[in-house]
């Protein structure tokens, strides 16, 4: 087991400053390559995109790991080329959502179906131990959730991980960074996608016609739900209706 | 005295059945009075869909106890809002299923309950919903973009099946979907994919019309064990948890006083406290448990409002949670129109009521340490 090397790659995307538009580190990708740091192992930065975008030298600055640039112009499928770097790693962890780029939340995904891996996002923590990678998931209303997966793996970091990535100006100027040769270009793909400025979304409504009151009525009620009055009885009495109404409705286990 | 007339503004007014306002003169009555009969309005409402179906919306959505969250009920009425005439809304219920979906536009339903409660079966649901794509040959699935649940599957369903999807999706119309871009400084629009995952609160979920609610018999294909291993939920306990993050909040108003046993109410229930503004600016709370329009807006499944009115500000914050609870001094309190269940009654003696009723019985509250004592 000692000659086995862990062997990290983590996907980093270039980030936007939302009222600047200045282009700096992706904070999710950061979280990434902080749980890559604390996995132990040896890791690689990657990214599909311009090798001379200053931002990527942030990246440096939060890690001993090298930083390494696949050459590809904006409007080129980013998928195939990554795809074809990462072969060989056993982990690759990726933020979970771009800032610039289509935001979707879809690379880890797609670049699982291509590579046949399996996938686990929301990921809070990580360990690595004999070929399996166990993995503490975000879940909404106070779960979390532990799972574990055979390696290799994907793993895309959610944004409230508990980690807290340090920036050190002597790691940006001595990190090492290499741009690998430019893979042949495909078709532009093509995006259905048009952009506009951004404004308030307008809520899709089903047509009707409401009085004032009913629309107040309704932005303040839940619907179709008349409520019981419980209004006899002793204290002991009405928590015990309390405690039906909860077990009935399986909200409590006592 | 004067000769103007003077005409009492608190005089008596029903609230018919539209919802208008209507002063009868010479009637007896109590003033403010408003009943309204939601309950009657939801069942004299049409069915959407008369005719036979000829294409279908499908509708993915994970439930919770036997019950959908309101996310999913978002989902469900924009397909049935999207649907023409001949389009049936499907819905697939991941987990097993204890209310009707017929009010929240569903025509019909398959219940697969082997993949509920919070289990991690990727592989299971990822072949669910490739047979039933296949089966029904939807023209779009939507589904929620709830982080672990089905914006998980519907991304690897999209992924593994190469078809068009978009996410996280703020604003849905008829023919074209918008989401965010570059931090939120850009829309981005393009026409209906296949795939579409909502945001929270891109829809009206009140429809004027209800589904059949025709429930399918539907027999999940088992799969073989995969690369994935669920070891189980682990609980983090409700008073380490930030509000909005909380599924049982207990919150305090005006009419509680102790606030000792208020807080022994909340770890009955494993629960978040929560509070109205009166009773923050008393400085009984602090400022981050305020919970309306000026605090914070949670999501719990239960809302356990102790002493509080129901100000419309303070219901702003309640508008997702799913069951609440009120006890209340006066019955015509407003937040008793909200309320699933309202107890009318002093709130000391029955929160004092709740602890020594569960005290009595011998309820396995330890296991629940256990799982506290090392979350
Ligand atoms: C711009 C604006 C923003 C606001 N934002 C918020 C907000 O974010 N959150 C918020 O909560 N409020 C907000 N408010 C204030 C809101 O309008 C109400 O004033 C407030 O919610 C009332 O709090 P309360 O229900 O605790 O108190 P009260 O209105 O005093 O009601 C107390 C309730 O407790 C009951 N009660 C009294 N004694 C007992 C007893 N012994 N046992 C049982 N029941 C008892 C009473 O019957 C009454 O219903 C806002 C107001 C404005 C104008
Ligand atoms: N150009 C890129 N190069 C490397 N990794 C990327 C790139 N774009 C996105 N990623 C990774 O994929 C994750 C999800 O991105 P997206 O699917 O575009 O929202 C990001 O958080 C990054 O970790």
């Amino acid at each position: 087991m000692d000659s086995w090397q862990l062997r990290i790659a983590v996907l980093v995307s270039i980030g936007r400053n939302p009222v600047s538009g200045a282009a700096r580190p992706n904070r999710n990708d950061l979280l990434a390559l902080e749980l890559a740091r604390k996995a132990g192992g040896e890791v690689t930065i990657l990214h599909a995109g311009d090798p001379n975008e200053p931002a990527l030298a942030d990246y440096l600055a939060y890690s001993a790991a090298p930083l390494e640039t696949i050459p590809l112009p904006g409007g080129q499928d980013i998928v195939p080329a990554l795809a074809a770097r990462l072969q060989g790693f056993h982990l690759i962890l990726t933020g979970s959502r771009t800032e610039g780029g289509e935001a979707s939340g879809m690379l880890p995904y797609a670049l699982a179906k291509r590579l046949g891996l399996p996938i686990v996002a929301q990921a809070l923590d990580l360990a690595v131990a004999e070929g399996q990678a166990e993995i503490t998931q975000f879940l909404p209303k106070g779960q979390r959730r532990r799972v574990t997966v055979g390696l290799p793996a994907i793993i895309a970091v959610h944004p409230m991980a508990p980690l807290a990535p340090r920036y050190s100006h002597l790691r940006r100027v001595s990190g090492q960074s290499v741009a690998l040769p430019a893979p042949a270009l495909t078709e532009s793909a093509s995006t259905a996608w048009r952009t506009e400025p951004a404004r308030k979304p307008v809520v899709l409504k089903a047509g009707e016609k409401k009085s004032g009151h009913a629309r107040m009525a309704a932005a303040i009620t839940s619907e179709s739900k008349g409520g019981t009055l419980v209004t006899d009885g002793t204290p002991a009495e009405k928590a015990q209706a309390i405690l039906a109404y909860l077990r009935s409705h399986r909200l409590i286990e006592f | 005295m004067s000769g103007i007339r003077r005409i009492n503004p608190r005089r008596p007014f029903r609230i018919t059945r539209e919802g208008i306002r209507r002063i009868v003169l010479g009637e007896e009555g109590d003033a403010g009075d408003i009943t309204l009969s939601p309950v009657a309005r939801a069942a004299s409402k049409p069915l959407r869909l008369v005719g036979e179906a000829t294409a279908t919306l499908l509708v993915v959505a994970h439930s919770d106890r036997g019950a959908l969250d309101a996310p999913a009920r978002e989902a469900i009425a924009a397909a049935a809002i999207l649907a023409d005439p001949a389009t049936a809304v499907l819905v697939l219920v991941l987990g097993d299923l204890a209310e009707e979906l017929g009010p929240f536009g569903a025509d019909r339903i398959l219940v697969v309950p082997e993949c509920g409660n919070g289990a991690f079966l990727p592989d299971l649901e990822v072949s669910v919903l490739s047979d039933v794509i296949d089966r029904f040959q939807p023209r779009h699935v939507l589904m929620p973009d709830s982080p672990t649940g089905t914006g998980d599957l519907g991304r690897r369903v999209a992924a593994a099946l190469d078809a068009e999807i978009a996410t996280h999706v703020v604003e849905l119309k008829p023919d074209s979907v918008a989401c965010y871009r570059q931090g939120g400084t850009l829309l981005a629009r393009r026409g209906l994919p296949r795939f579409i995952l909502l945001d929270p609160g891109a829809i009206d979920a009140a429809l004027p019309f209800r589904g059949a609610g025709e429930r399918l018999d539907y027999a999940a294909h088992a799969v073989a064990p995969g690369l994935y291993r669920d070891l189980g939920l682990k609980p983090v306990a409700g008073a380490a948890l930030p509000l909005e993050e909380a599924d049982f909040i207990v919150a305090a108003g005006n009419g509680v006083r102790d606030v000792p046993t208020l807080e022994a109410v909340a770890d009955l229930f494993g629960a978040a406290i929560g509070a109205s503004r009166v009773a923050v600016e008393d400085g009984r709370f602090p400022r981050d448990k305020q919970v309306g329009a000026t605090g914070k807006t949670v999501q719990a499944s239960v809302y356990m409002a102790i002493g509080i009115s129901g100000a419309v500000q303070h219901l702003q914050g309640i508008r997702a949670c799913r069951h609440v609870i009120a006890i209340n001094s006066d019955a015509s309190a407003p937040i008793a129109r909200r309320a699933d269940l309202t107890i009318v009654a002093d709130a000391q003696a029955v929160m004092q009521a709740l602890v020594s009723e569960t005290a009595r019985r011998n309820w396995p509250g330890d296991a629940l340490d256990e799982a506290r004592a090392d979350g």
